[in-house]
């Protein structure tokens, strides 16, 4: 059980009289958006007030990213009514909602890498002659200045923000928006590519905004962070609002059925796998700065969870065992240790990794589906003179579609013109057929759709129970719980704790991955 | 974003196959419409002479090392050294026919070729090597090494004198290679040597290029290295291999250059780089590879080789050839631009 401390909310208690930002900043009633034929919001009903944060949560397709693009402007045919700071107001475009003072923080960030710090803030409100080469650099730097003090955030005017980290780059950009009067602050994501020192830097920032009586919109598909963050927490599920909570006395359980809907049981397959012999010993794996002395065994058969928050070293931890990235340690394979690792000697030993970045590390981009299944396993269907049937290839191909269940299911379709789920299950039916016996998932399920994880995790039970060893990686910690016979615990780059799979529940899991558990 | 995949779905296929298919058959169109053009003004265009003996085997040696460079370019690179490879490679020809002239012709021709074929390819596996393993730009390291064979090669030749094989029989044996006429088709219809030597590693290359798993990876690469070398695919040395096989097509157009003019000059070739990655390109092979082929490099080659030969016969001034060229192929990567814009939304 995870009580929130109250301490927090005495805080804003005392800053709302001085800012009066109890009131309501924004609502939004009876949202309404159509894409074609389908409706992407229902009647949504949706309302911020200043200093607060009010996180947004949804699996994917539930609408979030709908409802920000509204409130950004990017669509002029929505229906239903939107009031800010008081006013009606019908945004249908970008720069109108910048006017009004709604600016949204996308992932992908829009600073410009090669300006100063200060030439990002003050960008388009630089004064001077407009044609003159020499602006006034001093002026310029003290009126970004000034935006940084008043955030009392830690940013020099004259760096180069290309050489800022992400956390510092998204700083910038605030300070920006800040400048421009945002009243309100939408964050898509925030902390999706943030390692864990920046997700602090950030929510400090965040924190901050907030005292300031701004209204914040937190979207996040990550649960197990909000209670760090958000006051309040309004879930959607297909296009619809399913319940606004206080974040306060909410149980991330409560959250996670209330974004799924799904009868748990239903949603996850049972558990009918059974470890067998060791099959990989991983020693003393290191990499400075990165993780440290990390140490495992797997079975044959077995589902081992790595449970950590972002920038805790999992991924990297993966990334080393699959020899993506160089670190010392041993790592022993079927009983002979494996020297010098690499993703290619990995494959053909048996070792095989759906990664974290489906789009970046995944797709084979601008290739057919078939290519995309059949590229590990090309050198065992080559024929004499390294002949590859055409023929073979198609009928392996279609079986694997089949199996897998893609859509749509002809092979000769491009994988980017699938949807995030069909795009992994390419990607998991490449390490299926070439029959991989230890297979890593890094975030198996991040951006797909709620019926395909179900499949997802059906597929990864049924090859566990085929005797295949799995490292699951998961943000989604009911995911790991209901899934892995072991889970480790990695905080910080160490491994800190193990625990038994299907007898720990997801509150105490986190707490173990933020340090709080009752261990320490 | 999530939501872009939602909206990206099958629909667009269809209307992103049939716009690739288009824009393929545009470039066929447009060199048949330009050899109609031809054939109506100039009543010698269509002989066989004209293109077969003259046009074809001319382009036989560009050809083969835009098959090569096809291959570097499916795979997301390129290759600006091209053409001082094919100087170096003439010189080493010479070089080596020289020192084993006194072995009688045979020996002496196989050991040039061997020789040849070696250095050619050591000299792109140095690219290979520089880019695929150490990581440095294609461009920078292509650039540089089009600077460096240059130099190899003036530095072989004793500063830049032109270089002839000095026993005459010897020559006249090597010269063979261009020579020979094959009565494929008849007595008039004769094919010279170097369109068979194009058509051979043409047939070659594409069975490599679509039906080995060298090829699959090549395709692979140019379409996400990243995710190809996360699916276990030994990336560096599949793209390392490329630039090799780049190397190799250089000195067989050696070769065949070689055996055209007799004569190996350092200098020789100068521009002929972007001639072919030009006929890549215009093909329909993109700049970031991941799609592409040798049939379409091909008709890329023969659209701009038969540019050339109208302008030749229209009279056309050379000073006004780059501009057409130029044109061209602004044209059709526009085209191709535009095609792949629509397809996607």
């Amino acid at each position: 059980m995870f009580v929130f401390s109250s301490n927090l909310r005495a805080r804003r208690q005392l800053k709302t009289d001085k800012l009066k930002s109890s009131d309501i900043l924004l609502a939004m009633q009876g949202i309404v958006k159509d894409f074609g034929g389908t409706r992407a919001l229902d009647q949504v009903d949706f309302d911020v007030r200043g200093g607060e944060v009010h996180a947004l949560i949804g699996e994917n397709g539930a609408g979030k990213s709908t409802l920000v693009n509204v409130l950004a402007g990017h669509f002029s045919d929505y229906k239903g009514l939107i009031t800010f700071a008081g006013q009606d107001v019908r945004i249908t475009n970008p720069r109108q909602g910048r006017q009004i003072g709604i600016a949204v923080i996308f992932q992908e960030l829009s600073v410009l890498p090669n300006f100063t710090v200060a030439e990002n803030i003050m960008l388009g409100e630089e004064t001077g002659a407009r044609w003159s080469r020499k602006m006034d650099r001093s002026s310029l730097n003290a009126q970004a200045r000034q935006t940084i003090d008043l955030l009392r955030f830690d940013l020099d005017p004259d760096e180069p923000v290309g050489r800022l980290s992400r956390a510092r780059q998204c700083m910038v950009e605030i300070a920006g928006a800040v400048r421009r009067n945002v009243k309100l602050l939408v964050f898509d994501e925030p902390t999706a590519c943030l390692g864990s020192e920046d997700v602090e830097k950030l929510f400090s920032v965040i924190r901050e905004l907030k005292s300031r009586g701004l209204g914040i919109v937190y979207i996040s598909h990550r649960i197990t962070e909000l209670p760090r963050i958000a006051d309040r927490v309004t879930v959607l599920r297909d296009a619809k609002v399913v319940g606004t909570r206080n974040i306060a006395g909410c149980r991330l359980s409560d959250l996670t059925r209330m974004m799924l809907g799904h009868d748990l049981t239903e949603f996850f397959p049972e558990k009918t796998n059974r470890p067998g012999k060791t099959i990989l010993k991983v020693h003393g794996l290191s990499r400075p700065g990165v993780f440290e002395d990390i140490s495992f065994e797997l079975r044959e058969g077995e589902i081992l969870g790595i449970a950590g928050l972002v920038g805790s070293g999992r991924t990297e931890i993966a990334r080393a065992v699959f020899g993506v990235d160089k670190a010392s340690g041993t790592l022993e394979f079927q009983g002979a240790t494996v020297p010098a690792r690499s993703p290619s000697l990995c494959r053909r030993l048996g070792i095989g990794m759906v990664p974290e970045n489906r789009k970046r590390e995944g797709n084979i981009t601008g290739r057919p589906i078939s290519e995309n299944l059949n590229i590990s396993i090309l050198d065992r269907l080559a024929g004499t003179l390294g002949f590859q049937s055409p023929r073979r290839l198609a009928l392996q191909a279609g079986r694997m579609v089949e199996r897998m269940r893609i859509e749509p299911p002809i092979p000769k379709t491009n994988i980017q013109n699938l949807s995030g789920g069909n795009q992994q299950k390419v990607i998991v039916g490449r390490w299926l057929a070439a029959e991989s016996k230890v297979v890593i998932f890094d975030e198996p399920t991040q951006g797909i759709d709620v019926g395909t994880k179900s499949q997802i995790y059906r597929l990864i039970m049924d090859m566990a129970c085929k005797g295949r060893a799995i490292i699951l990686i998961c943000s989604e910690l009911l995911e790991i719980t209901k899934l892995a016979d072991r889970i480790l615990v990695i905080r910080a780059g160490r491994l800190v704790r193990e625990m038994p799979g299907p007898e720990t529940d997801e509150d105490t899991l986190l707490a173990l991955c933020m340090g709080k558990g009752k261990s320490e | 974003m999530r939501n872009d995949d939602k909206k990206q779905t099958v629909p667009t296929l269809w209307g992103n196959l049939s716009f690739q298919k288009l824009q393929r058959a545009s470039i066929l169109v447009l060199l048949l419409i330009l050899c109609a053009i031809a054939s109506f003004n100039t009543p010698t265009f269509l002989t066989w002479y004209n293109l077969v003996d003259n046009l074809f085997t001319n382009t036989a040696a560009l050809g083969v090392i835009a098959l090569g460079m096809t291959f570097v370019m499916i795979a997301g690179g390129f290759d600006l050294s091209v053409a001082s490879t094919t100087a170096v490679c003439s010189v080493v020809l010479v070089l080596v026919m020289n020192a084993f002239s006194s072995c009688g012709a045979p020996a002496a021709i196989t050991a040039a070729l061997l020789v040849t074929a070696l250095v050619g390819t050591a000299l792109g596996a140095v690219n290979g090597v520089l880019i695929a393993y150490v990581g440095v730009n294609p461009f920078v390291v292509t650039l540089s090494t089009m600077l460096v064979f240059r130099g190899l090669a003036l530095i072989l030749t004793g500063g830049g004198q032109s270089l002839q094989v000095a026993d005459i029989a010897l020559r006249n044996r090597f010269n063979w290679i261009y020579d020979t006429k094959l009565p494929v088709f008849g007595h008039d219809h004769q094919i010279m040597l170097p369109i068979v030597i194009f058509l051979a590693l043409f047939a070659l290359g594409i069975y490599l290029l679509k039906f080995t798993r060298f090829g699959h990876y090549t395709y692979a690469i140019g379409g996400n290295e990243e995710a190809a070398w996360l699916a276990g695919v030994n990336t560096r040395r599949v793209k390392a291999s490329t630039y090799a096989l780049c190397g190799f097509t250089c000195s067989v157009a050696a070769v065949i250059f070689l055996a055209m003019t007799a004569t190996a000059q350092p200098e020789a070739h100068m521009g002929r780089e972007l001639t072919v990655i030009a006929s890549v390109i215009v093909g329909g092979t993109p700049l970031g590879g991941g799609s592409g082929g040798l049939v379409l490099t091909l008709t890329g080659l023969l659209l701009l080789q038969v540019i050339e030969n109208l302008l030749t016969q229209f009279d056309i001034g050379a000073e006004y050839r780059p501009v057409v060229t130029g044109l061209i192929i602004v044209v059709v990567v526009t085209i191709d631009v535009l095609a792949r814009r629509r397809g996607r939304t």
